[in-house]
């Protein structure tokens, strides 16, 4: 028990870290501006916008898990729905950490309500995610306080449901709707993120129930989280079949943007032709988790949520960053014609940060909250 | 209400570069930054090779990619068509940047014209420091500072906040031309309204055979170019027999 309590306190020690120094690199940007980052004019969104479309998305994906119960009725995942609606705020909060350190003005926020333009994807993103955060707030208090099923309470679950359908969307619209910027793949964009958000928010949620159960028994039968695998491993496999169709239109097409990008878009490598995040982060847990024996283990679950969290967050880099490695028009005249990245430490600390703030809210939930409950 | 426009002779233009230096002159164009700018292309392969060079600009395209992504209508239209971006609102989320096709939207990633706040004197006793020079010459942040800028936008943009041309609107609402249309040297550079048949903008178009950057995007670019200068002769043949 006081070895429990002592690597409790390391861990809180360790948060501790991740907030001062989080804190210092906001000073720091908004002091100093956003040259702290290895971004320029060509390569504009690094490292924080990828971290917060990653926890964005993997929050959606929470979101959607926890309609199950909430909105499908399905009862028997009842004892998870608080957990995955408290980890969908928690997520949701490190995304905005993220992308509140990636804009440069972030006092002139206001204007996102005082004038907002409804035809730009951005505001749709910012306003659904914001909506989703106080009706996925609000639908955690009611459920706290043992109102699972009154029709309020059954309307914020369809309404956050909703939202979390929609916001994938609209992250990939504000990259599929850019008509200069064809590799995005333009309305494609928008189901890939939908199906990514489903995906690492699985995987999040059966990492984070692995090592919870490891470190605390929170009275749910293991047994159960093989739903959540057999899921999962359908889940991985549309996103492998989607991923297989987008190599093929690539590496079939002949429009020039394609042709130039098929030369450059493997910023992590690759194994025998293919990208090596998709190879380790996608294809081997998808094949593992159609091993029954792999995708009924703990060790299996864990190894295969791990490997997919970290393979879609390198799957965002590589997407994020292949689309704008060239010089558009006269830029060229200033920007080598193919602009290498590595992200600044800063841009390491916002992913910190943001990380740091999610870890934050788990441990105290975890803690504080009674996340296994059920309605009686 | 006038539709401006640009027209820009690639046969008149030599390349000099005169209408980016105005340019930044007339706006306080911080370094990195370029509201003018140009496209230089070799084409031909060695030893059949030649130079070709576009000026550019922001484009006030009809359907601008940039004022559609605007979260706050930071970047907006004005009813003459003008391109324009209010600092106020802009959070700096970059996508302007990131959905303009031609290249011509920047951000300031620092404070803008750091140099010149800079205290310290090249040879100390002997040379004034930057921050020196800006307060001998009675100026606001830069010796050459210019305060008619400050008419119609800031006349500094802050770090995080983009910035790109503005067809020089402050000096349009005073009927006079853009910087760069002024300070071409070969008069390549023809502004005024479209919807004015009377207009020179019109009449060339009508007369040459316009192209716009990256048409087929449906943006409907304002800037448009006319002819080309290419001085070079050959011999005429039957098929190159």
């Amino acid at each position: 028990m006081s070895e429990k309590k002592g690597l409790f306190g390391v861990w809180l020690a360790v948060l501790a870290i991740g907030i001062v120094v989080g804190l210092i690199t906001t000073v720091k940007l908004f002091s100093q501006g956003h040259s702290l980052f290895n971004a320029n004019d060509v390569l504009l969104w690094t490292l924080p916008l990828g971290a917060y479309i990653y926890l964005a998305l993997a929050s959606s994906g929470l979101t959607l898990l926890a309609a199950m119960p909430l909105v499908f009725g399905v009862q028997k995942y009842e004892p998870f729905a608080k957990r995955l609606v408290f980890l969908a705020i928690a997520t949701l909060c490190g995304a905005f950490v993220s992308i509140g350190l990636e804009l440069g003005s972030i006092f002139h926020m206001i204007y996102i309500m005082l004038s907002p333009n409804l035809s730009s994807p951005i505001w749709w993103m910012g306003a659904i995610y914001s909506v989703e955060l106080v009706v996925l707030i609000v639908k955690f208090f009611l459920m706290h306080k043992g109102d699972w099923h009154s029709g309020f309470g059954k309307f914020l679950a369809l309404a956050s449901f909703v939202l979390a359908l929609a916001a994938p969307l609209m992250i990939g619209s504000v990259f599929g709707i850019t008509e200069s910027r064809v590799t995005y793949f333009g309305p494609v964009m928008s189901i890939y993120c939908l199906l990514m958000a489903f995906l690492s928010g699985t995987a999040l949620f059966i990492l984070y129930s692995m090592v919870v159960n490891r470190v605390m028994s929170n009275g749910v039968p293991v047994e159960l989280y093989d739903d959540f695998a057999l899921i999962f491993t359908y889940t991985a496999g549309v996103v492998t079949v989607f991923t297989l169709l987008k190599y093929a239109i690539e590496s079939a097409t002949v429009v020039p943007e394609f042709l130039v990008y098929r030369q450059f878009a493997h910023a992590f490598g690759t194994m025998g032709g293919v990208h090596t995040e998709v190879l380790l982060g996608l294809f081997l847990p998808f094949v593992l988790l159609l091993i029954p024996s792999v995708r009924k283990s703990i060790g299996g679950k864990i190894l295969t949520s791990a490997l997919i969290l970290v393979g879609t967050l390198f799957m965002h880099m590589e997407i994020l960053l292949a689309g704008q490695s060239h010089p558009v028009g006269p830029k060229a005249e200033q920007f080598a014609p193919f602009i290498s990245y590595f992200p600044s430490i800063w841009e390491i600390l916002v992913f910190v940060f943001a990380l740091t703030i999610m870890l934050l809210l788990y441990t105290l939930g975890e803690r504080y909250l009674k996340l296994t409950g059920a309605p009686q | 209400m006038p539709r401006y426009a640009m027209v820009i002779d690639l046969q008149r233009c030599v390349g000099c570069g005169a209408c980016s230096i105005a340019c930044r002159n007339e706006n306080n164009v911080p370094e990195g930054i370029y509201w003018s700018n140009k496209i230089t292309e070799t084409v031909g392969t060695f030893p059949n090779v030649r130079y070709h060079y576009i000026p550019t600009l922001c484009n006030h395209c009809e359907y601008a990619p940039c004022v559609r992504g605007c979260p706050t209508k930071a970047m907006h239209k004005l009813d003459n068509g003008i391109t324009m971006h209010d600092p106020k609102k802009c959070i700096g989320c970059k996508y302007c940047e990131f959905n303009c096709p031609y290249g011509v939207i920047y951000f300031n990633w620092e404070t803008p014209h750091k140099f010149w706040r800079d205290k310290k004197a090249e040879i100390q006793g002997g040379t004034a420091s930057p921050q020196e020079v800006v307060k001998n010459v009675g100026a606001k942040s830069i010796p050459y500072y210019n305060p008619e800028r400050e008419g119609t936008y800031a006349g500094i943009r802050p770090k995080g906040v983009v910035e790109k041309c503005t067809f020089c609107d402050h000096r349009v609402q005073k009927d006079l031309l853009p910087r760069c249309v002024e300070a071409c040297p070969a008069d390549a550079r023809i502004f005024g309204d479209i919807s004015d048949p009377k207009s020179e903008v019109s009449q060339l178009l009508g007369k040459f055979r316009p192209f716009r950057l990256r048409e087929q995007l449906g943006t409907n670019p304002h800037i448009f170019y006319i002819r080309d200068f290419n001085p070079a002769a050959y011999q005429p043949t039957k098929g190159g027999v």
